[in-house]
């Protein structure tokens, strides 16, 4: 009877001693679980997408008009208004060329490649003056447009990436 | 006495039962506390590291248009995110005078359209080349953040003299301490 008492109160202190071990763990377990939360790091930066646009509409192509060669932006007018470069080239065939050539090079687009895809347009008012989309439209994505005027139009040059 | 004698036992017996268990408690507190202290420290460089990466972020953002790198008004009106080729030669030559202005471990210019590989720019191959070496440390170096931007030179033809903007990338690593 007497036994029985000692390994009551033995089994009492096991009980108390085990419900400390597994509150430490819990606690121990929750400051894991912060520590472990590591913070995802973006593939694609928004002033990334906002940089390619206008650095984009700087490049020089290879379209000539009198004075120098026209940038991007100068052949965006160009190709709205339908004339041509010196050399006869149809400024929107220079544009089509140029546009692909440099969104292909800024934006790789693969499985193994952190852009998924992207969608790029420029527009004048509600006329489409180019377009170009290639690989998946994903929900995560940073996009960015840029306008400017000339001529008494307005042009918008806007690009999606999908990541 | 017998009984006093036994009784005094069984309290001594209790004291160390307790004295044991408080023991045990704070040892498993303590080691807690060590392996939280450890883990909390091992962290320490990697946040330093991380600190470093989001400040070549914050830098590669603005640095095309420090007056080191931007064009200012030599090709027409201002432009922004626009580098000047000439300038980026010139401040290479210079680059270790710049070694500890930015805090940084490297900085490249990299011209992606149109392609030229990646030949290392130098006054003899100067404007043919693909990559252009500002500052290069030589440590570790974390993955680079990146920007676009547009190179622009002078650029000389038979009958004129005319403004050529290259697409490139701007590119910063922070040095590695991890």
């Amino acid at each position: 009877m007497r036994l029985r008492g000692v390994y009551k109160k033995g089994q009492e202190e096991m009980v108390g001693f085990i419900v400390i071990v597994v509150m430490v763990s819990i606690i121990l377990l929750v400051l894991l679980g912060f520590m472990l939360k590591s913070s995802s790091t973006e593939t694609v930066e928004d002033y990334e997408v906002e940089s390619f646009i206008g650095a984009m509409l700087q490049y020089t192509s290879n379209c000539e008009a009198d004075l120098e060669f026209l940038s991007v932006q100068d052949l965006i007018v160009e190709c709205h208004t339908g004339s041509s470069c010196l050399d006869g080239e149809k400024s929107c065939d220079v544009l089509n060329s140029t546009l692909k050539d440099l969104i292909k090079s800024g934006w790789n687009v693969n499985d193994q490649s952190a852009v998924k895809g992207y969608s790029f347009e420029v527009t004048a008012g509600d006329t489409s003056i180019f377009s170009l989309q290639a690989g998946n439209k994903t929900s995560d994505y940073k996009g960015a447009y840029q306008d400017f005027s000339k001529r008494s139009s307005t042009y918008v040059v806007s690009l999606d990436v999908y990541y | 006495m017998k009984i006093t004698h036994n009784k005094n036992k069984k309290g001594q017996m209790k004291i160390q039962q307790m004295v044991f268990m408080l023991m045990a408690v704070t040892l498993l507190f303590v080691l807690v506390g060590v392996f939280f202290l450890s883990i909390q420290l091992s962290n320490l460089k990697k946040t330093a590291s991380n600190l470093e990466e989001e400040e070549s972020m914050l830098l590669v953002s603005k640095l095309a248009n420090s007056p080191e790198f931007s064009c200012g008004n030599a090709f027409g009106t201002s432009r922004t995110n626009c580098i000047d080729f000439d300038k980026l030669m010139a401040l290479k030559v210079k680059a270790n005078e710049y070694a500890d202005f930015w805090g940084i471990a490297k900085i490249e210019v990299m011209i992606i359209y149109p392609d030229n590989g990646e030949i290392s720019c130098e006054q003899s191959n100067y404007p043919d080349c693909g990559v252009i070496e500002i500052l290069d440390k030589n440590v570790n170096t974390q993955a680079a953040s990146s920007n676009f931007v547009s190179l622009c030179m002078k650029q000389v033809t038979d009958t004129k003299i005319y403004d050529k903007c290259e697409l490139a990338l701007l590119m910063v690593s922070a040095e590695d301490k991890s």
